[in-house]
């Protein structure tokens, strides 16, 4: 029999979990938007709002120091980060579009090197992720091949029920034993009719086409024509789920100070710059090509995935109307 | 600092053992681990790069200019233009730098063996090479013939000049060096002239040679018709690429030319996969 | 909320006809500009795929001319296309400008300060009752509700020094000025009531420079928040660099910023940075007579010295 929860036993999770000395993040008003924030307590979790900011910063926040440095009369001292000091999260309320680009994040920060700052938080943070039953023009979840209903990445995945409440699929161990921690706050229901989904997320792109479109015109008149209005600032990057660029930076003073690891953006014009002066990026265009490259391509030819989830942020934000599902399109129909 | 940690952008400690100028604003630091167990256990290939922090200030990506063959030490070389390099430059003897690495692929040195080695480099873009040519001569009779073309704006821009005259006193290497038309003084005992233009002057052989070019992008563009004038396969010459880089491990997203990661694919790379690459570096 | 004001927010402030108006008006002088040669390129607006959407755009032949469009979608200061920053329009030649009254008053300003030069560019002023405030549904029509804040206290709605107007202005309703009255509201506060406000905001800063990138005024090539020998202020996104930006660009712009709003409007973290800008140009005003961008004058207030100047503040 399938398990639900209603929402007010929803609440009641998460004011359990804090109770049980979790970290709870979750959808939270932030003046007129919500973001992605700690929970104080069940009632501030918001459930019908997309936050401003994706979930990625659960996992990759904004900025975090990597290490500290100190000069002492023994001479310069580092200081690691005590990473077992992080804290076991629930993440709670993730969109299908936040939560599917988790797992495609996995990839980069577990190639190779492990980037422990990413991956200590995903091995204590249990997602639970929510169908969406709303949608606007800038979403395009079901135009990358996922959906409202997606559920990769979540442990517990939650679909609002007709009458009100969740259903409650379990995907992973994770999922399962939180669901056993609570089992009284889950209950079976032999009625569990769901509500509609979000429809009008884009009709299904033809991802493959659109890489080898890519594959054949690094150059072409197209970045032109699109990205002359791109003004080179970061809020594409900043609000997507799946962007990962960061740079790192020495703050403080030469004798005590931090050295920290926070968001970059290719869209900027320094961010290849060389010291010499030399830049490879040296135009918007460039800049804004590689955005689209590694998205449908770069990460495809290295992980095998791409590196969109749809969630529409981008086009909603854009200071100037940039809109990738309007130039996927375009590169679609190009590729004909 | 803790020696276990799982954190990849923890720096190694090391301290400065020696201080070259090798230019008026071009200098080297031999560099000996603090941990004993470091020191001991740290080892690299020839084109590898790490990441050198000056604390308070962050980190930059250089080569390791040093040979693997001489243990217990590694060098850098570097320019300072920037933020970093310039805080590194304003240490002393004695003071603490980090390293984090070694990162990147390298030049396959034992593929190289019974083959006949060309060296071609411009200003101060010789340390890639330099750990190849004194890996190369540590192992010499592993190796045919050695040819080094090395230039640079002026004398005075020259890097390594002690070993370039360590270079030239050997019976075993051949050295062509060059300045830059105008850039020589009186005493000037080499050419005078553009590096590819030299290089076509000295046209080494191809036969069962290997090419190992590193210079600025304009030297490059133009020693590459010169070496495929004289016979070499865009698989017989090697060439390393730079790019702007923080993490150094392929996680920071960066330093890519298309979906080549210089820091992870590279830095050293065949001329034919160069041009196989959009031409965005 | 009261009834009158319930059916103000769904009153439509303009008819459909205004707006068709000065759209067919652009694409007249877009079309004649271009097919004569006048212009190598007209920067003006197009619509966007999404409903009620538009972006800049940057037409280069009379064909072209057919897609622009004026709307309330209309939003962004195209001035911005003029700058320095943006060295790949500039490059095209002699160009045609869009221009509502606040975008007129940033290219005052850009005059002034030698970033354009006037008789190198044909603008087409544009009558304008105003556009959508950031993040109004833009299914609905521009009403009380969904109408930027800046448009409320516009007195800017017919651009002055252009070279053409287009579009007429329908009749305005008086609107609330919400704007000064956040702005008085902030004033009243305790010195520790406006930190605590500003604090909360700018620790919702990413950095994504969004500000910055779309503001004309911020054209430096080498922008401090850049720099990093010396650093002036910290780059990443923590709330001490967060703060310092945030008042240093308010700084830099004071006495120069025509009021556009555009920082705002693209803030992706909602924070009100106009309020910033009203209050310096408020100070200047009230210090100095100044009003920036009002017509082209060579030096503001802040970049000359007048015996007259105000001393009080030396102690």
């Amino acid at each position: 029999m399938p398990k639900t929860i209603t929402e007010h036993n929803l609440r009641l999770l998460i004011d359990s979990l804090l109770k049980d000395r979790f970290r709870v993040v979750g959808p939270r008003l932030a003046g007129a938007m919500a973001l992605y924030e700690p929970l104080a307590k069940g009632e501030e979790l918001v459930l019908d709002q997309l936050p401003r900011r994706s979930a990625k910063e659960v996992f990759f926040p904004v900025c975090e120091n990597i290490l500290s440095f100190e000069r002492t009369e023994a001479g310069l001292q580092v200081t690691d980060v005590d990473l077992s000091a992080m804290s076991e999260t629930v993440l709670v309320g993730v969109r299908p579009c936040d939560a599917a680009a988790v797992p495609v994040l996995d990839e980069v920060f577990s190639w190779d090197y492990k980037d422990e700052f990413f991956l200590e938080r995903r091995r204590k943070t249990t997602i639970i992720g929510m169908a969406c039953t709303k949608s606007d023009d800038a979403c395009f979840c079901s135009a990358v091949g996922l959906s409202p209903g997606e559920t990769k990445g979540s442990d517990l995945f939650l679909t609002p029920l007709l009458g009100g409440g969740y259903g409650c699929q379990v995907l992973t161990d994770k999922g399962q034993q939180l669901l056993a921690r609570y089992p009284k706050l889950f209950v079976d229901t032999v009625d569990a009719r769901l509500a509609p989904l979000a429809g009008g997320t884009g009709d299904r792109l033809d991802l493959k086409r659109i890489k080898a479109w890519l594959d054949d015109n690094f150059e072409s008149p197209l970045w032109n024509d699109i990205a002359e209005r791109c003004a080179g600032c970061g809020a594409c990057a900043f609000l997507c789920p799946a962007c990962h660029c960061f740079d790192i930076n020495d703050e403080g003073t030469t004798e005590l100070g931090h050295r920290r690891k926070h968001w970059d953006a290719c869209g900027f014009g320094k961010f290849t710059n060389h010291a010499s002066g030399h830049n490879p990026r040296d135009l918007q265009n460039k800049r804004y090509r590689n955005r689209i490259m590694h998205k449908f391509k770069y990460y495809d030819d290295k992980f095998g995935q791409t590196l969109c989830t749809g969630c529409g942020r981008c086009i909603r934000h854009c200071p100037v109307g940039i809109d990738i599902a309007a130039i996927l399109r375009e590169i679609e129909s190009r590729s004909q | 600092m803790c020696s276990n940690s799982n954190n990849i952008y923890l720096p190694h400690l090391a301290t400065i053992e020696a201080i070259t100028d090798e230019t008026p604003d071009v200098r080297t630091f031999k560099l000996v681990f603090q941990d004993e167990q470091v020191r001991d256990s740290f080892t690299f290939r020839s084109g590898q790069f790490a990441e050198y922090s000056a604390f308070g200030a962050g980190e930059a990506t250089f080569c390791i200019a040093s040979s693997p063959t001489r243990t217990g030490y590694i060098e850098c070389c570097f320019r300072a233009v920037g933020r970093v390099t310039e805080a590194l430059r304003a240490l002393e003897v004695g003071d603490t730098v980090g390293v984090r690495g070694p990162y990147g692929n390298s030049f396959p040195i034992e593929e190289f063996y019974g083959k006949n080695l060309v060296f071609v480099a411009g200003g101060i873009a010789l340390p890639p090479l330099r750990t190849a040519i004194w890996n190369c001569l540590d192992q010499r009779d592993r190796f045919g013939d050695i040819t080094i073309v090395y230039g640079a704006r002026t004398e005075a821009d020259l890097v390594y000049k002690r070993e370039l005259a360590d270079w030239e006193e050997r019976g075993d290497v051949n050295l062509v060096k060059t300045v830059d038309p105008g850039g020589n003084g009186a005493g000037w005992d080499g050419k005078v002239g553009f590096v590819p233009n030299i290089l076509a002057e000295a046209a080494p052989s191809a036969v069962n040679t290997i090419a190992l070019v590193c210079g600025p992008p304009i030297m490059i563009k133009f020693t590459l018709p010169v070496l495929e004038k004289l016979g070499f396969t865009d698989e017989a010459i090697y060439t390393t690429l730079e790019n702007r880089m923080k993490c150094g491990v392929g996680k920071c997203g960066r330093c890519n030319v298309g979906n080549v990661y210089v820091c992870k694919d590279g830095p050293v790379f065949t001329a034919r996969q160069v041009q196989a690459m959009p031409q965005e570096f | 909320m009261n009834k009158s004001a319930q059916k103000l927010d769904v009153t439509p402030l303009v008819d459909e006809s205004y707006c068709a108006a000065a759209t067919q008006a652009i694409r007249c002088e877009a079309t004649r500009l271009l097919t004569e040669g006048t212009v190598a390129a007209v920067i003006g607006y197009q619509a966007g795929r999404r409903k009620g959407t538009a972006m800049p755009t940057i037409v280069s032949s009379p064909e072209k001319a057919a897609e622009l469009i004026f709307s309330s979608a209309c939003v962004n200061n195209l001035a911005l296309y003029l700058t320095k920053a943006k060295k790949e329009v500039r490059g095209k030649g002699r160009l045609a400008i869009v221009a509502k009254g606040c975008d007129m008053r940033a290219l005052a300003g850009l005059i002034a300060e030698s970033q354009v030069k006037r008789d190198e560019l044909v603008i087409i002023g544009v009558a304008c009752a105003g556009v959508y405030a950031s993040g109004a549904d833009r299914a609905a029509p521009l009403t009380n509700a969904t109408i930027a804040r800046k448009c409320r206290e516009c007195v800017v709605h017919l651009p002055e020094g252009a070279d053409l107007l287009a579009g007429s202005l329908p009749q305005q309703p008086m609107l609330t000025p919400l704007e000064s009255q956040e702005l008085a509201r902030l004033e009243a506060l305790t010195p520790a009531g406006r930190w605590a406000f500003w604090k909360e905001h700018f620790s919702r800063c990413v950095r994504c420079m969004a500000c910055r990138q779309v503001c004309p005024f911020c054209y430096c090539e080498q922008c401090l928040c850049d720099r990093n020998r010396p650093q002036a202020l910290e780059s990443t996104p923590r709330p001490a660099g967060n703060m310092a930006w945030h008042i240093v660009r308010a700084m830099h712009l004071a006495g120069r910023c025509a009021g556009c709003a555009e920082c705002e409007r693209v803030c992706p973290m909602d924070i009100p940075l106009n309020l910033l800008n009203r209050k310096m140009a408020k100070e200047l005003k009230e210090l100095y007579g100044y009003e920036a961008g009002l017509q082209p004058q060579e030096k503001g207030p802040l970049a000359e010295y007048k015996d007259t100047d105000d001393q009080s503040f030396i102690k």
